[in-house]
């Protein structure tokens, strides 16, 4: 059975990749992860200026899931293509590089640097982070924002770009259909949402930065229904991300309008998830008679 | 070595005194090839709730055995206590980085606090060969130790014990304190796993005495591999954080702040 699929006229190995900040830069996993059942990696998040992140504890577990505050630790754009470019697995497999910032210069500095590094296959935009110029305001639930930094992106870039956009809105389907028009060639659907846990015992909260980002299983009905609802007014690919642990929540997302599958959070619990993953997937669709991965995209029937 | 993912058979777990398990298991390569003071990340079933592995410090190994030593806190390890013998466990390691062997004239000092004692045990198997070592072990009481009696006889540890129940009546830093003035001609270097004051105690009396220590820290932790960043604990100089799975778990006493609220 075929398992690789072609998405903005890239063909990748598998659906699968990992989600930006779960993986770091592709080298902490390496004794422990097979290349060949990934389609690409997304990196964590860089920044123009490093980024020490936030006070810790940094993440704890809530039921079934998990929250974390990591604040974007980063070693910024500089730092990380001296020190960091040579350890990504790019002879392995497509390597995405995912890029935060708080204004559109920020994103255009660092794809800008971005663009001497060879062998990339492209982009992935964090935009859920606080936009300087609207006073702390959530650039990924602004929608003029967010097709800003889009379009000025790609006025500097041929390379693929995907949108990470957040589930913290009430409708993804403008915000989608803003991203798309700018010019963005992927939509990656969502970024955690945000949570909270408390210590009844001292009375503090669980985490350093009060509240974080929630992902996990819990994360996965509304990553699934994000992608439904992103699916039905855009026709670019669209990478799912929240909550997925085995093949049949990937068969979900691929049915929902996924063509792109990010492992994250599960990759702390199960290093060797993309590869069984990947077998639970081949399992199915032999059940089913799926001969190419590709006919499960959008087939959800309603 | 690159740490690795193995599924082990458990062969025993068992409850050594309340709350506290000790579990051994058959590896292929972690336990030949780890080192004193490494880690393992422990998956605590197979199911996803609780979701993170629990970081269980590598006890004493022998051939392929390593022995994890563990207190039921929450739902992982209650689920880690349920596991039977036959049973498979999957365990992510050997990870981070070890603790640094005394130079040749220097005596060890090994102080553990309560579980913290876990990863001076393996470190004790590696010095008690040609080294001159003590090894301190503070307790809240006799009834919690962390490994049985016959063992805390065997490797000659001294007790404090809050209540005076077992050994000293005191903390393990009293005993330490009196161990260094027993040993004031000589050089010496601390190695330590505890409990947060008793790690901060151990700061004072090393920057009082100009004495190097290194220190093994537990916080809560991701992916352990220096992924996720999640491990963070605060620099002593002030820029920016360490990561306890990649830069630690073991680490010079004096780069990491230990100020409470600074770094867990």
């Amino acid at each position: 059975m075929n398992m690789s699929i072609t998405m903005a006229e890239m063909s990748f190995r598998t659906p699968l990749l990992t989600g930006s900040g779960t993986f770091g830069y592709g080298d902490e996993f390496k004794s422990l992860v097979d290349y060949n059942t990934l389609g690409g990696i997304v990196t964590k998040s860089v920044s123009l200026e490093p980024r020490a992140g936030n006070k810790p504890p940094r993440i704890c577990e809530t039921s079934g899931g998990i929250i974390n505050s990591i604040g974007l630790a980063n070693p910024g754009v500089d730092s990380f293509i001296a020190n960091k470019v040579s350890l990504l697995p790019i002879d392995e497999t497509r390597v995405f590089l995912s890029v935060v910032g708080n204004s559109v210069e920020d994103f255009l500095a660092v794809v800008d640097k971005f663009e001497t590094i060879a062998d990339i296959s492209g982009y992935e935009l964090n935009v859920s982070c606080p936009n300087v110029k609207r006073g702390g305001l959530e650039i990924g639930g602004d929608q003029d924002a967010v097709a800003a930094i889009v379009k000025a992106v790609r006025a500097i870039t041929k390379r693929f770009i995907s949108v990470k956009l957040t589930p913290n809105q009430t409708s993804i389907a403008p915000m989608a259909q803003a991203a798309v028009d700018a010019g963005a060639d992927a939509l990656t659907l969502v970024n955690t949402l945000i949570g909270m846990a408390i210590d009844t015992e001292k009375q503090r909260p669980l985490l350093g930065n009060v509240t974080g980002g929630f992902s996990g299983p819990p994360l996965k009905p509304v990553a699934l229904a994000k992608v439904w609802q992103a699916a039905q007014v855009v026709d670019v690919p669209i990478w799912a991300s929240g909550g997925m642990v085995n093949g049949i929540d990937c068969i979900e997302f691929l049915l929902a309008g996924a063509s792109g599958l990010q492992l994250g959070s599960v990759l702390f619990t199960d290093p060797f998830s993309p590869q069984r993953v990947l077998n639970e997937m081949e399992e199915y669709c032999s059940h089913h008679g799926v001969a190419e991965i590709s006919e499960l995209v959008g087939a959800l029937k309603v | 070595m690159q740490p690795v993912s193995e599924a082990c058979e458990i062969i025993s777990n068992t409850e050594t005194s309340t709350d506290t398990w000790e579990m051994t298991v058959e590896t292929k390569k972690i336990a030949s090839e780890c080192k004193p003071g490494q880690f393992v990340h422990v998956r605590t079933g197979s199911g996803f709730n609780p979701f993170l592995r629990r970081p269980l410090s590598i006890g004493p190994c022998n051939g392929n055995r390593l022995r994890l030593i563990f207190i039921v806190r929450g739902e992982g390890t209650r689920l880690l206590a349920e596991m039977q013998a036959g049973e498979f466990v999957d365990l992510v390691g050997p990870l981070g980085n070890p603790y640094q062997l005394p130079d040749n004239d220097e005596v060890a000092i090994l102080v553990g606090g309560g579980i913290g004692v876990v990863p001076l045990l393996i470190l004790s198997d590696y010095l008690s060969q040609e080294k001159e070592n003590h090894f301190l072990l503070g307790v809240r009481s006799h009834d919690l130790l962390p490994v049985l009696p016959d063992e805390i006889e065997l490797r000659g540890i001294e007790v404090a014990s809050d209540d005076g129940s077992i050994g000293f009546k005191g903390l393990v830093t009293n005993l330490l304190e009196s161990k260094l003035n027993d040993l004031r001609d000589r050089s010496v270097r601390i190695y330590g796993c505890g409990p947060e004051p008793m790690t901060r105690a151990i700061k004072e009396i090393c920057m009082k005495r100009k004495v190097p220590a290194q220190v093994s820290l537990e916080v809560p932790m991701g992916c352990g591999v220096g992924a996720c960043q999640s491990c963070a604990v605060l620099r002593e100089d002030g820029v920016g954080y360490l990561l306890v799975c990649k830069d630690g778990p073991v680490f010079d006493i004096n780069d990491v702040d230990l100020t409470p609220g600074g770094s867990s």
